[in-house]
């Protein structure tokens, strides 16, 4: 605390400065644009029948992505943490791939693979399965582009905590399942309604890997964010931004979630500095 | 219940962590595995609890006389105590003592109110019974191992193992702590097996010793029985301070100096160097060469401050020794640093090497 005065209101004013350009005026420009004619007119642009349907799209994309990767998420988390095998590493850097990949790219993937010119296009055709520009290649998008986020945010976790709870409660008779439920799963569980609701944000605001897979058929194959676009590009603004701001009420959310959590686990977290700097003394 | 330990050996990866281990606990025997870091007894403590498996086929734990390689976590009744507690973090103190019985079976399982009664008894056996509702992070060092104990003693095992029981506390806590462990083993007379590195706390607690060093049993025996005759150098110089001296055998006979020791009589005839050891309390400190079965030093420090006075000094040949004496034999000697004395063993040790590195041992 040695700057004088003056430094400090001038570094802190920038900061604010930035935050406000950056954070806090697209966040208010959302809402007045979404108002701007009225709150009838943006009770209607979310209640008209494409709009519905892609919030519906939207909720279905992210309601089977979410569960598939909380299960995958948990199970790869597991395995990494507490078990040594060969190939580790390479699951690892698999899990990360969708990070490093643009969510374009995964989508053309997708088409190359279903698309009626890819690989398995013919024999899809031939059985009348339609994946790309449909359903399917929607939430099969969703769900490579949201692969990442809970076996991130549970591999450090429960690294951490290592296996010695788990070792425990076998040696007093637990089974494998009573050990997940009832030692494993609790002590992660902050961990995992982070990495779930970091997940989720994901899932639903997605917009590179489903685009290129959409087609953008209106009213079938439009998510939140596809819609928000088409709107924009009609110049109806309003509507636009009217999806817009359900998306941001998302955020909004997810930081209040977030911010929760990380007060609700800040106990866990510092037990678990405990036992790290009992490691650490040991050795 | 008995613990034979039959050819145990196991390997991570290419580090020998157990050759061929093999030796028995007698029913309600308190038994310390005793080693260095590295020498393979926590692992063999984790391959009798079957957390880790052994390699091969040819060895077994057999408790009871009953072979455990098939047996499962739940029939076995191992008690673990884990050396940092592994204490559910998330549960009370009475949930993680009522751990064991509530994952039992349900037609197994007993009645709310046996289990509540049971965790209570549990909890006032380790004194503790007032720290029922409390989370593990509120307990300190010494009452978290102690309710790990009761969550182990839960499931009523058949023997208990604790790895390192003492080993994350300050000196003073696990003083208390392995006196209470010991009337707690007589209390309960169940056949227990602990790990630790300090010989002290496994000579003062334990019925047996079993020392281990590098993945190899070097000697089984009461603590007086390893302390008085240790089977091997490395057992003697793991048992206490110790001056070792390596010196060169010429005729038969091995030097200090200008002092002959003979070599142990069953000896290899073939053996080129020799390690005498002696404990700093059998070493006598003189003024004259009063019959020659003492060698020639300089004192080079004196530490009077403590139960015994500590002397160091340096041979002629350029060794250093560390002498204790008594306090009374210290005025009367009159000591002061530079002083010019004779040193007289009074007991010593002599392990010859022989060239293939074997040592071979002797009484005085």
């Amino acid at each position: 605390m040695s700057e004088p005065r003056w430094v400090r209101a001038i570094l802190i004013g920038l900061a604010l400065l930035f935050l406000g350009i950056f954070l806090l005026v697209p966040l208010i420009v959302v809402f007045t644009e979404a108002f701007k004619k009225g709150a009838e007119v943006y009770l209607e642009s979310i209640r008209e029948p494409d709009a519905v349907a892609a919030i519906r799209l939207t909720l279905i994309a992210a309601g089977i992505a979410v569960p598939l990767n909380l299960v995958f998420g948990v199970a790869a988390a597991w395995a990494i943490a507490k078990f040594q095998f060969p190939g580790k590493s390479f699951l690892i850097t698999l899990i990360d791939l969708p990070f490093s990949v643009s969510p374009v790219i995964s989508g053309l993937v997708y088409i190359l693979l279903f698309g009626l010119q890819g690989w398995l296009g013919p024999w899809l055709a031939e059985h009348e399965i339609k994946i790309i520009f449909a359903v399917p290649g929607i939430v099969l998008a969703t769900i490579f582009v949201t692969f990442p986020f809970v076996a991130r945010e549970l591999i450090p976790l429960m690294q951490a905590q290592g296996s010695e709870e788990e070792e425990a409660a076998r040696t007093l008779g637990a089974g494998g399942w009573q050990t997940f439920w009832r030692v494993t799963l609790p002590n992660i569980k902050w961990g995992l309604l982070y990495g779930v609701i970091l997940c989720n944000a994901r899932a639903m605001g997605e917009f590179g890997a489903v685009s290129v897979v959409s087609g953008h058929i209106r009213g079938a194959t439009n998510t939140i964010p596809l819609h928000a676009e088409i709107l924009y590009n009609e110049y109806n603004s309003a509507a636009a931004f009217a999806m817009a701001s359900l998306l941001t009420i998302l955020t909004l959310v997810t930081i209040a979630l977030k911010a929760l959590i990380d007060w609700k686990s800040q106990v866990e977290v510092r037990e678990v500095g405990e036992i790290r700097e009992r490691a650490l003394a040991e050795a | 219940m008995s613990i034979e330990i039959r050819n145990i050996s196991k390997s991570f990866g290419d580090f020998r962590a157990l050759k061929d281990v093999s030796f028995k606990v007698d029913t309600g025997e308190l038994v310390a595995l005793l080693g260095p870091s590295g020498s393979g007894k926590t692992s063999l403590l984790r391959i009798i609890a079957g957390i880790e498996v052994p390699d091969g086929n040819d060895g077994g734990i057999l408790i009871h006389d009953e072979d455990t390689t098939s047996i499962s976590f739940r029939d076995r009744r191992v008690g673990f105590v884990f050396q940092h507690y592994a204490l559910f973090r998330h549960m009370t103190i009475f949930e993680n003592v009522a751990f064991g019985l509530r994952v039992r079976p349900r037609r197994l399982r007993p009645s709310e109110k046996i289990i509540r009664e049971k965790v209570n008894e549990l909890l006032k056996l380790v004194q503790l019974d007032w720290l029922g509702d409390r989370l593990p992070s509120q307990l300190s060092g010494g009452q978290r191992q102690r309710i790990a104990l009761a969550r182990a003693l839960a499931v009523e095992p058949n023997v208990l193992l604790l790895d390192e029981p003492f080993g994350s506390l300050d000196a003073k806590v696990r003083k208390e702590l392995r006196q209470w462990l010991r009337r707690f083993h007589d209390e309960l007379k169940i056949t227990s097996v602990f790990v630790t590195h300090d010989q002290e706390e496994a000579l003062e607690v334990a019925d047996r010793v079993v020392l281990m060093n590098e993945g190899r049993v070097e000697q089984v025996g009461t603590p007086e029985e390893v302390y008085h005759h240790p089977a091997n150098a490395f057992v003697y110089n793991f048992l206490g301070n110790v001056n070792l001296f390596h010196s060169r055998v010429e005729e038969g006979k091995v030097f200090l100096g200008e002092l002959p020791i003979d070599l142990p009589a069953e000896s290899t005839r073939d053996a080129k160097s020799a390690l005498v050891f002696v404990r700093p309390h059998l070493l006598e400190i003189e003024h004259q060469r009063n019959g020659g079965d003492n060698f020639h030093a300089k004192v080079t420090h004196i530490n009077a401050a403590g139960p015994l006075v500590k002397v160091d000094l340096v041979t002629d040949w350029g060794a250093a020794v560390h002498v204790e004496i008594s306090h009374g034999r210290y005025a009367s000697l009159g000591l002061k640093r530079e002083d010019e004395v004779f040193v007289r063993p009074k007991e010593r040790r002599v392990f010859v090497e022989a060239q293939s590195g074997k040592e071979d041992s002797t009484h005085p």
